[in-house]
């Protein structure tokens, strides 16, 4: 055991009572499901020279209603373990189920929905069709389009720009239309790929405040990859955390903070602070050593 | 904004007017006041006609000035000025709409799979690399004087300007889009329909005004080498009586179908694309 894991232990029990008051959603229900399962995960990246490892023989489960988050710094294969689980991406060993199914590579599952970091909203559909455009392609009847779709609207804070097209919104709002209309087809698993990555601060604590007050009421299964320690902290009840290329598997932790949580005032507890800095120097280790590379 | 717009709109006109006057009293009052040599030849109403001359035999191409009056010219007249334009837009928009089906159909088609596009690759190149008028001649000998030869020759012309650009319009689509669009639920089929088509409706845009001019050009050279009837043979008769106010009547018919065409496919164009900056105030 390391240090580091010694003030892991250390921080559990200091914010432990937290994680057990009523209404605690922090910790992990060992008797819930296990929905997404990744064992021994490999992927090695063929390039002009030997080939590139990505992932090393990674292994974790996601149980029903978790909200896990896949920390680590840039480069260390944490988007490409989450492509792998959505099926967009090959693994070259291992295997990776979600509710005891094979993950196919190709093959969408209509359970998992998936939020990308990039700007994916499609351009020539207005709000409303970005939004709806699952449902649409689904079958799903007009008026029964339209009611979910204005609900949606409502609850991400786009009301009054049904009509617009994305180019007239900012970067921000663009992703809430993204999350919508991922979110409008009720997945239970959710995979997000740093889905505010590209968002400045205040935008993004608008976000995360939107994605908790969503979250907390559905609870569906999240795996939610970033970089962001902050944002991590603030959304997830577990993180996960991987080391500089090639990723591995470095700590796994409960994120113990009671909900429903409350992304600003959050940030400014003891509790916070403590468990912020304690990861803070793990990941520091994993970023100095990407840059000694 | 409005003065501008005024301001703009008098100089064009003063320089309509101008073009005009040269045009028609240009020649005769530059051979009365200056020496032989200073006249400018260019001028020459022998080649380029007068205004006023133009408009003489535009009534009389159009039946106009026949004493037997307006339809009985018309009905004895197989190649009047009315049938040979209807004529030649009703086989340039046949090819047109040959020309871009095919272009877009078989753009579309090679832009989504690499594997046929570097199939045929070297027979495409080929195939471009011949000037298409060459093959005009060809094309008479093969399918007649008629109406057939001038679609296939239009179509052969317009095909290639919006197969290419339908072709690097479906390769640039964003590959995240068609991700997003996938595990959203859509089928390789609905993909096409909603991601890939739309987005690569831009590039198909971009080549059809083009592509209406290039149909014009396809269906007058057709014409030029061997016709019936229709605006180029117009042009190929008043060649061969040296008319060239004859000749002026047939082009400035074509340009104002070339301007008609073009302001339709425009318009088409900024309404759907409208989710584009550069369209957003024109719908």
């Amino acid at each position: 055991m390391t240090d580091a894991s010694n003030d892991l232990t250390m921080a559990h029990t200091t914010a432990g009572s937290a994680a057990r008051a009523p209404g605690a959603g922090g910790a992990a229900d060992v008797a819930a499901p296990v929905r997404i399962r990744v064992s021994n995960l490999d992927k090695r990246f063929r390039t002009a020279g030997d080939g590139v490892v990505a992932v090393d023989n990674v292994s974790f489960d996601v149980r029903q209603g978790e909200f896990v988050a896949l920390l680590g710094p840039s480069g260390c294969g944490k988007s490409t373990i989450l492509n792998m689980v959505a099926g967009l991406l090959d693994a070259t060993d291992g295997e990776m189920a979600i509710d005891a199914d094979p993950v196919v590579t190709g093959k969408v599952n209509r359970k998992v929905g998936y939020v990308f970091q990039r700007d994916t909203v499609f351009p020539w559909r207005t709000v409303e069709g970005n939004i709806g455009y699952g449902l649409e392609i689904a079958g799903v009847p007009k008026e029964e389009r339209r009611r979910k779709v204005e609900r949606a609207i409502e609850v991400s804070g786009l009301a009054g720009f049904g009509s617009s097209f994305p180019r007239t919104l900012s970067g921000g709002m663009r992703q809430r239309v993204a999350l919508m209309r991922t979110l409008i087809l009720e997945p239970d698993i959710l995979l997000m790929d740093e889905p505010f990555g590209a968002l400045d601060t205040h935008t993004k604590l608008e976000m995360h405040k939107t994605l908790l007050e969503i979250w907390e009421r559905e609870r569906q299964t999240v795996l939610f990859v970033t970089h962001d320690l902050g944002e991590a902290l603030t959304l997830s009840s577990r993180i996960i955390l991987l080391s500089a290329r090639p990723g591995r598997l470095k700590e796994d932790f409960e994120v113990p903070f009671p909900r429903p949580r409350d992304a600003v005032s959050l940030r400014e507890t003891a509790e916070f602070g403590q468990l912020y800095s304690h990861i803070w120097h793990s990941l520091g280790e994993e970023f100095r050593r990407t840059k000694a590379e | 904004m409005a003065q501008r717009k005024l301001s703009i709109l008098a100089w064009q006109i003063f320089i309509l007017v101008v073009l005009l006057s040269v045009w028609e009293w240009g020649y005769d009052t530059a051979k009365a006041l200056l020496p032989r040599a200073f006249v400018p030849s260019i001028l020459d109403p022998y080649f380029i006609a007068k205004p006023s001359m133009i408009w003489t035999s535009f009534l009389k191409l159009g039946c106009f000035a026949d004493p037997a009056g307006f339809l009985a010219c018309y009905g004895a007249t197989p190649n009047n000025l009315w049938l040979a334009t209807l004529v030649t837009i009703k086989n340039m928009l046949w090819g047109f709409l040959w020309g871009a089906s095919l272009g877009v159909l078989i753009g579309l088609t090679l832009g989504r799979s690499a594997y046929l596009s570097k199939i045929f690759e070297p027979f495409i190149v080929a195939m471009n690399s011949i000037p298409r008028i060459a093959l005009v001649p060809l094309i008479i000998l093969m399918f007649g004087l008629g109406d057939l030869s001038k679609v296939v020759t239009a179509s052969i012309v317009v095909f290639f300007v919006v197969f290419f650009n339908t072709f690097e319009g479906t390769r640039s689509v964003d590959r995240d889009q068609i991700a997003a669009a996938r595990l959203l639920g859509a089928s390789e089929l609905t993909v096409l329909r909603t991601v890939v088509i739309p987005s690569a409706l831009a590039w198909v845009f971009a080549s059809l005004t083009p592509a209406v001019s290039f149909a014009l050009i396809g269906v007058i050279v057709g014409e030029f080498i061997g016709a019936e009837r229709g605006l180029g043979k117009l042009i190929i008769e008043a060649e061969a009586r040296a008319n060239a106010a004859e000749m002026m009547v047939s082009i400035i018919v074509m340009m104002i179908v070339g301007i008609i065409l073009a302001f339709i496919v425009r318009r088409i164009q900024a309404y759907l694309l409208r989710w584009q900056p550069q369209f957003e105030q024109q719908h």
